[in-house]
């Protein structure tokens, strides 16, 4: 009796899996375009971020559909990570991708490490921390810790590191859908270029007149010693904002700047660990 | 005639699936705020409804009665309306566009909607012939768009009326639906 039971349910299933994969093999596209949308909608992740500003993957196909601009204008960030996606995309709009230029990851401009200034015991999120002078660090840029980015990220790609207080991308896991950038009410969050080398890990601006050194031992200083010490002209000094600027192309990775830095704000943005970085958690 | 006529009202009335029986009750306050939104949500579910009937009622006739399994049917209808309502959508996508973009994302909804399988398991429990399932069907679907659409109505016009800070939006809409409800329950001994 139990035998049959479980026969029929499963020749109903197994029915009705055929029966829709037949459906998706048979049925005649009648309408005009529609195979092009289904396929430029097959590329694309499916996960419905809607980080693109469209309602979901399909809106954003259709919209594709219309206007292969849109690709360069609003990219999809998520597909861009995925070379086979990409393939697809460029196969079914027929233009070809810079792919470097348009894939994002998600930076993290703060190295932790700001002395506490007092003791937070309110709502434990960073928006409502960051509303009480702007947080309960010296530094007004710091990242506070509470996790806001971590509950934003659909990847679960971001952590808090316990000992350092401060969130963690991991950067295997970031599509760059730039959710997280959104959501920290301190800013620290830019999406960067996918083959960023260096991560400038400080906020701190001298323009808004707060000195870097007394506030946190990690912030930037304004010194200039990785400027010089780039010997690839990888480096320019913005100097409005008194920071250090990458220049992709000409980075090798050889790592001093970062051995330069004596605040060790500089650190390699991608998993190429050397002695010369200072690990996250200091 | 008159027993197909007579099924017809007492499923949309009488036996009203949003207010009396309480099924689809999310689409009764996730899709009552525009009036447009409530038809196009309407007419999808009274034609997956019919569709669903007639598909399961197949289905209990040949498979489910003969080899005496019909204690599991709302597993298998489950399995039957979501592969149904996928197939439908996609031939409707690819044949009539224009009819695709009316439905809009409904179609896809209704997938899990309760008052689809509270229909075809309702016709099992009444022993409903094939006619009387599509009619059952027909009267539960134009019952689910009629109350959808009233509320719709007064729901347009509550945003606009002055009501309490703290009873705007979803409570007062409970209360009015609780109103409906009573309404409704006065169709009781019509037939």
């Amino acid at each position: 009796m139990n035998i049959v039971v479980i026969l029929v349910l499963t020749a109903i299933g197994i029915a009705c899996g055929a029966i829709i994969y037949l459906a998706y093999v048979k049925i005649p596209h009648k309408v005009k375009g529609l195979e092009k949308i289904e396929e430029i909608s097959n590329a694309l992740p499916g996960m419905n971020c809607g980080a693109c500003g469209y309602a979901g993957c399909f809106a954003y196909a259709q919209e594709l559909a219309k206007n292969s601009d849109l690709i360069t204008q609003t990219p999809c960030a998520v597909a861009m990570q995925d070379p086979e996606a990409v393939s697809c995309l460029e196969k079914a709009l027929n233009i070809s991708l810079d792919t470097s230029a348009l894939c994002k990851k998600a930076l993290i401009h703060c190295g932790g490490n700001s002395e506490v200034l007092y003791n937070y015991d309110g709502i434990q999120s960073c928006k409502a921390a960051a509303r009480l002078g702007s947080g309960y660090k010296k530094c007004p840029y710091a990242c506070l810790g509470f996790g806001d980015c971590v509950a934003a990220c659909p990847q679960g790609g971001i952590s808090i590191d316990k000992e350092g207080g401060i969130a963690v991308i991991e950067q295997g896991l970031c599509t760059g859908c730039g959710l997280c950038a959104a959501e920290c009410p301190q800013g620290l969050i830019e999406l960067v270029p996918a083959g960023t080398k260096v991560a400038f890990r400080c906020n701190y601006q001298p323009l808004r007149d707060i000195p870097g050194r007394e506030k946190c031992e990690y912030g930037c200083i304004h010194c200039r010693k990785c400027f010089n010490a780039c010997k690839y002209e990888a480096i320019t000094w913005n100097k409005e904002k008194a920071i250090p600027e990458f220049d992709i192309e000409k980075c090798t990775l050889c790592g001093k700047c970062i051995e330069a830095c004596p605040q060790h704000t500089l650190a390699f943005f991608t998993p190429v660990r050397t002695e010369a970085e200072p690990a996250l958690s200091q | 005639m008159s027993n197909l006529i007579t099924i017809f009202i007492t499923m949309a009335l009488l036996n009203n699936f949003i207010l009396v029986k309480f099924l689809g009750l999310c689409p009764f306050f996730g899709v009552s705020k525009k009036l447009s939104n409530a038809v196009s949500m309407g007419a999808a579910v009274t034609f997956v409804m019919v569709i669903a009937s007639i598909a399961t009622w197949i289905i209990t006739q040949y498979i489910l009665i003969p080899f005496n399994v019909v204690y599991m049917s709302t597993v298998i209808f489950i399995l039957v309306i979501a592969s149904l309502v996928q197939i439908i959508e996609m031939f409707i996508m690819r044949t009539n566009y224009a009819l695709y973009s009316a439905f809009g994302i409904y179609l896809a909804l209704i997938t899990t909607n309760c008052a689809v399988l509270g229909i075809t398991l309702w016709n099992i429990t009444e022993e409903y012939n094939l006619l009387q399932s599509i009619f059952a069907a027909l009267g539960g679907g134009v019952g689910f768009t009629l109350v959808l659409a009233i509320m719709s109505g007064i729901r347009e016009r509550l945003e606009l009326s002055d009501s309490p800070k703290s009873m705007k939006g979803l409570p007062i809409a409970f209360l009015v639906a609780m109103l409906l409800g009573l309404a409704f329950s006065g169709f009781g001994g019509i037939i």
